[in-house]
């Protein structure tokens, strides 16, 4: 088959055919020739088993599309109690008040300087550190900090949604004056409220135990009469206070990994409580409540399954949308300069003797 | 007993080429690859096909091989090459179409790292000879990458089903439009490529280089780690090399975009390929990956209305901010039919307006009016003129910035018309005049102004308070939606409807310069 000069003039459609055919044929041949040369080089080379994988482990990156849960097949909402080390400070600061903090902590805010002096002048007694942190969330929460556009102008307070919670927060430095859902130091609150365990019976225990916290203060030896759920405590302190008091046969907690949509105490909650055990003084709602707008139209907010921070509503505007659920990052922040709230350790039970006295 | 060694890997070379490597072998072979395995013109090609014939069966095809000893060609398939390596004891030929090198005392192909290494070199100056650039080679692991991953076989792959590359960001306290700047920025191929090679040298002293921590925040993407990442560090950095940035100024979403490109791209003084060190800070000079991936050049024609000369300038962009129907400025020019556009309120087009109508306004020629003449040079007085804009080098990411945020003097407000984005834009219109559609372009080069989107950012809410989600897109046609820590899956309807406040184009594709 020697190459030559052909004219493809004088050729008919058969022939053409063929000639076609006989290209399209050999060009098939050497593509095939050619994958197999790659194949035959990755084998020779080592790396023809790269594609290998686990399957087993790949499994577990599948990417889930199911309602309720992420791609991950995590549900929503539960990152509220990331911590993240300041840079610049070094204090260990929850992750979704990071950035409120930052800007403090590298003197950048407008009110960097104001509160810096503030802390100057003040004397150094104990209750300052509590009220210093809520004048900062009073600050954070300034909605010069929540912008998310391009404006210039600082907005007055006057522009101030009436509604906004930056209102609900102001009402909460007057002296004694509480509205019926808004507490004022969650700090004082420590000393004020909780229950007794050591006048109830086990009977009472337990039927308290399912609808709240119930952790024992360590200062107060009192029992926190904040939901299950109630931020200031870890379910590994609930589950340990419910063995001690109930035993070992102590129901579990449900399970803190279903969806939540406020972390907060809920007010008809508050209700049956204040009814079975003749609380008075103010209710036990958290502060994630008064945290949120006002106290009736807040608790119901709370439990709309939309995500808080697209309403209005929401205390963190502008450019940010808030930090998880309102209730979880108000109450984190409020909290933040707690002892309590940095504890790691579980309540360590008491001595034997007030065990027994429960027996 | 069983042996507990790592079973053998035979040698992908083999000692029988040594006789050969010898003397001038390495342009002996050059000459064999360049004249008869890699034609590259049409005259070489021409010589190939007449020359290289079995010199016993004088057959063309039938895997060709050429002795590489001596003048020589044989057909392996009936073997002539065989009985030629017999006879004369030349154990070595070299396939023509493929260019592989076949043993015949092996009786197998091998791969010998400096033969492959002329056979590369070779082949990419007969493709650039052909008109066809570079090509793309895959990636081949080094015998070190091998034996680590030999010792690694729970090896995953990144299928489309793969979540790996997602991961939610914690809000920080209204960092939204943070995360969704790096949702973006992680999921621009380019950049994703540019850091999972690991290809940014640094040279800052300090602990404090962005680009760092954009490498770091790539591999915590591709960690496998579910949890949502927290990018506190990342905020800090940005906040200190941006002061404008921090507090509660600004905290816009497209705002960041650009402080954030700003800084990497100070960052990457290492990477500049440019010698020039001292011109790193001039986007018009440096080459780093911020520059090659976002930078574009925007060139402006003020035409002197009386001289028609016209004096043009080019300037950098990152992003094109384009102005919407219902903002203060008039959107249309008022022509009649069809496109009202009021002044203020809603527009009152037939059709929603679109990204191309956005990009036709910004680059309509504008009569800048009898206040605002300029010195003509040809004129040597004051003109009216006529500016207009037109891109003259297209980014490789093309970001489009909608100006929903409006607030002038009296005015402050969040215009929320819609805008309807497409998929795939083509950018021919718009460009300069050079390459405008009076020209005809080759039907090859049409693709080159092809643009993909792959991410969107959007703003819900008012101008006092809102919230940044947005949408990116991964593996071709997957979109997922990014609400800070929460990662879902999307829909292309999903994103085509949202409303669009930041659009990113990624150009289709790519040559080499």
């Amino acid at each position: 088959m020697k190459m030559e000069n052909m004219s493809l003039s004088g050729l008919d459609n058969t022939k053409l055919e063929a000639l076609a055919q006989d290209i399209y044929s050999d060009l098939v041949e050497d593509a095939c020739l050619g994958l197999c040369f790659e194949v035959h080089r990755a084998v020779k080379q080592g790396y023809f088993f790269l594609d290998d994988t686990d399957q087993e482990s790949m499994k577990d990156f599948e990417i889930v599309d199911q309602p309720g849960v992420d791609i991950f097949g995590q549900v929503y909402n539960q990152w509220k109690n990331k911590e993240c080390v300041c840079p610049n400070c070094n204090r260990s600061i929850a992750a979704s008040r990071f950035a409120p903090h930052l800007e403090k902590c590298l003197g950048m805010g407008r009110n960097s300087s104001r509160i810096a002096n503030r802390r100057i002048a003040s004397s150094n007694n104990t209750n300052n550190k509590s009220e210093s942190d809520q004048e900062d969330n009073d600050d954070v929460n300034d909605n010069d900090w929540s912008y998310g556009s391009e404006k210039k102008a600082k907005k007055r307070k006057s522009d101030k949604n009436p509604n906004s919670p930056r209102r609900s927060k102001s009402l909460k430095h007057k002296n004694g004056e509480l509205s019926s859902s808004v507490n004022t130091d969650p700090y004082k609150y420590n000393y004020n409220t909780g229950i007794n365990y050591e006048t109830l019976g086990p009977d009472e225990l337990r039927s308290l135990l399912t609808t709240q916290c119930g952790v024992i203060s360590e200062h107060t030896k009192k029992m926190c009469t904040r939901s299950q759920r109630c931020p200031q405590h870890t379910d590994q302190q609930r589950r340990a206070v419910r063995v001690f008091l109930l035993g070992l046969s102590a129901t579990s907690l449900p399970d803190s990994n279903t969806a939540v949509e406020s972390d907060g105490y809920d007010a008809s909650d508050g209700q049956v409580l204040m009814s079975r055990l003749q609380w008075d003084g103010s209710s036990d709602i958290s502060p994630s409540d008064s945290a949120s707008s006002k106290a009736s139209t807040n608790n119901s907010d709370s439990k709309k399954p939309k995500k808080k921070k697209k309403t209005s509503l929401n205390s963190t505007g502008g450019g940010g949308g808030g930090s998880g659920s309102v209730g979880g990052s108000s109450s984190q922040g409020c909290l933040a300069g707690q002892a309590n709230r940095k504890k790691p350790k579980l309540p360590v039970p008491p001595a034997p003797s007030i065990y027994d006295n429960l027996n | 007993l069983i042996s507990k060694r790592k079973p053998q890997l035979l040698p992908a070379g083999c000692s029988h080429v040594n006789a050969y490597k010898v003397d001038n072998w390495r342009p002996n072979l050059r000459v064999i690859y360049q004249c008869f395995v890699w034609s590259g013109s049409a005259e070489t090609r021409r010589r190939k096909a007449k020359s290289c014939i079995c010199h016993m069966c004088g057959a063309h095809l039938n895997r060709l091989h050429s002795c590489l000893y001596c003048v020589f060609f044989g057909c392996f398939t009936k073997k002539h090459i065989h009985e030629h390596a017999k006879n004369k004891r030349h154990n070595l030929a070299i396939d023509l179409l493929y260019g592989g090198i076949y043993c015949f005392v092996c009786q197998d192909y091998i791969y010998d790292k400096d033969m492959e290494q002329i056979a590369k070199e070779e082949q990419r100056k007969a493709w650039k000879l052909q008109g066809v650039g570079e090509k793309y080679s895959t990636w081949e692991p080094t015998k070190r990458e091998l034996d680590l991953l030999r010792h690694n076989p729970k090896r995953r792959k990144m299928t489309t089903n793969c979540t790996i590359g997602l991961r939610g960001l914690i809000n920080l306290g209204n960092t939204c439009f943070m995360n969704c700047i790096v949702q973006a920025l992680t999921h621009t191929p380019l950049l994703r490529d540019f850091f999972l090679s690991d290809r940014h040298k640094c040279e800052m002293q300090s602990n404090s280089c962005l680009v760092c921590e954009m490498s770091q925040l790539f591999q915590e993407f591709y960690s496998g780690h579910r949890s949502p990442h927290i990018p506190f560090r990342l905020l800090h950095l940005v906040w200190t090399h941006a002061r404008h940035l921090a507090g509660y100024e600004q905290q816009d979403a497209h705002e960041f975009l650009i402080a954030a490109l700003d800084v990497l791209h100070r960052h990457c003084k290492g990477d500049t390929t440019n010698d020039n060190g001292k011109k790193a800070n001039n986007p018009n000079h440096c080459n780093c990956i911020i520059d090659q991936i976002f930078t574009g050049g925007l060139q402006s024609d003020v035409t002197c209305q009386v001289c028609h000369g016209v004096s043009t300038t080019i300037d950098p962009f990152w992003d094109i901010s384009l102005d919407l129907p219902g903002s203060s400025t008039p959107f249309w020019p008022l022509s009649p039919g069809g496109d009202g556009g009021t002044v203020n309120g809603e527009s009152h087009l037939s059709g929603a307006t679109t990204l191309t109508d956005c990009l036709r306004r910004f680059t309509r020629p504008e009569h800048l009016g009898s206040s605002a003449k300029i010195k003509c040079g040809g004129c040597h007085s004051y003109q009216e003129s006529t500016k207009q804009l037109t891109m003259k080098k297209l980014p490789i990411v093309a970001c489009f910035h909608l100006k929903r945020f409006e607030h002038s003097a009296k005015l402050r407000r969040k215009i929320t018309t819609y805008v309807s984005f497409p998929l795939e834009l083509d950018m021919t219109p718009f460009m300069a005049s050079r390459w405008a559609s009076t020209n005809y372009l080759p039907p090859g080069l049409y693709v080159l102004v092809r643009y993909a989107l792959f991410a969107v950012v959007n703003h819900q809410g008012t101008l006092e308070s809102g919230h940044y989600t947005s949408f990116i897109r991964q593996h071709k046609d997957q979109w997922f939606k990014c609400d800070d820590a929460i990662i879902t899956k999307a829909s292309i309807k999903d994103v085509l409807d949202s409303e669009g406040y930041l659009l990113f184009y990624h150009k289709q594709f790519l040559e080499y310069e």
